[in-house]
């Protein structure tokens, strides 16, 4: 009888640990992230934006559900889009990063928006950043905070060709 | 008899509502109209006290609407921008001002602009004003914005990003689209300081 109930104890213990998130692949272990960056303030401005690239290493699309920071007051994932001539800036619930491909969070694009920052952010400074997926998983960046006219030189912004 | 004159008089008046709120929505510039945005003067308010666009007569004038609390797309251009000019001469720096107009005027006060246009190129004005006078330069420009309130309580402004290029005489000359890099404007400001 003892042994029946250990047994089964041990079933259940090994049924509830192949199926718990932790011993499938995660979201946060297949995603790699790389070129962390969040743009330095202008004097006055409260907000600023964290651009990241996020590569899915898996065969299962993922998604950034969403972001922390103690930087900030309100972290939100944002895109930009462009209607009729007007840039619109909105919220979105997630950003997707397909599997085996890599989404860009760039200047015009998707970022990270980091609302009511605590304090004006300078260059050289580490900005931590929890970034939560889909399943709940979550990774722990630091990105560096960097002069605006340094990132343009390197990763130039998305173009809008309408006229 | 008096009661369906009465009703008659009401609904004249309502048509003649309703017909005015059309002829309004008709005539104000959608982002789609086809007719190009004529420009022209203005003045508005710096930290420095009133500045008119025909102070600046003689130079070439770039004019650039936002808002400080733009995360991205203002600081982006207005760093373009300024990487436009520092890479011209300091004889045609001389000959060019630009000019950052708040389409927040709620939020940004004229010591605010001051500081935030400073940060991107020291020589930038910055420019606010009431609503009704940003609104009057804004449809002169063919610039529309509208605020979008946010959950958190805050409000964004959705606004055109279009960079205006005005000429010695005070003409509104070129329009360059949102995104267009540090090259294509010192290009374009470079051409316009060749001409008379």
């Amino acid at each position: 009888m003892l042994s029946k109930f250990a047994s089964l104890a041990c079933a259940c213990a090994l049924f509830s640990t192949a199926y718990a998130p932790a011993a499938l692949a995660s979201a946060a272990s297949s995603i790699r992230i790389s070129h962390p960056y969040v743009t330095a303030v202008a004097p006055g401005q409260t907000n600023s934006a964290a651009f990241l690239v996020l590569k899915n290493t898996s065969a299962h699309d993922h998604a950034l559900v969403s972001a922390s920071s103690p930087a900030a007051e309100i972290v939100q994932l944002h895109t930009h889009l462009h209607v009729n001539g007007m840039m619109e800036m909105r919220q979105v619930k997630q950003i997707p990063i397909k599997a085996h491909s890599k989404t860009m969070l760039k200047h015009g694009g998707f970022h990270i928006m980091l609302i009511h920052l605590r304090k004006p952010l300078k260059p050289g400074e580490q900005v931590p950043l929890t970034l939560t997926f889909e399943d709940g998983s979550h990774q722990k960046i630091s990105a560096p905070v960097v002069k605006l006219s340094d990132t343009l030189k390197s990763m130039p912004m998305k173009m809008d060709r309408h006229h | 008899m008096k009661i369906t004159r009465w009703i008659s008089a009401a609904l004249a008046v309502i048509l003649l509502i309703a017909g005015g709120f059309y002829w309004l929505s008709m005539n104000h510039p959608s982002p789609n109209s086809a007719g190009a945005p004529q420009g022209g003067d203005f003045t508005l308010q710096s930290a420095d006290g009133p500045r008119s666009l025909h102070d600046f007569r003689g130079k070439v004038v770039l004019l650039y609407f936002g808002y400080t609390f733009c995360p991205d797309i203002c600081p982006t251009t207005l760093t373009l921008i300024g990487q436009a000019l520092s890479s011209l001469s300091p004889a045609q720096q001389a000959q060019i001002q630009g000019i950052f107009v708040t389409v927040d005027p709620a939020r940004d006060t004229a010591q605010k602009m001051k500081a935030y246009v400073r940060y991107f190129y020291p020589g930038l004005i910055g420019l606010t004003g009431n609503p009704q006078e940003i609104a009057a330069v804004a449809r002169r420009y063919g610039v529309v914005y509208r605020k979008h309130k946010e959950k958190s309580g805050g409000y964004l402004i959705d606004h055109s990003a279009f960079i205006y290029l005005i000429g010695r005489h005070g003409k509104l000359r070129r329009t360059l689209p949102h995104g267009a890099p540090a090259a294509a404007i010192a290009a374009a400001l470079r051409q316009l300081l060749q001409q008379p």
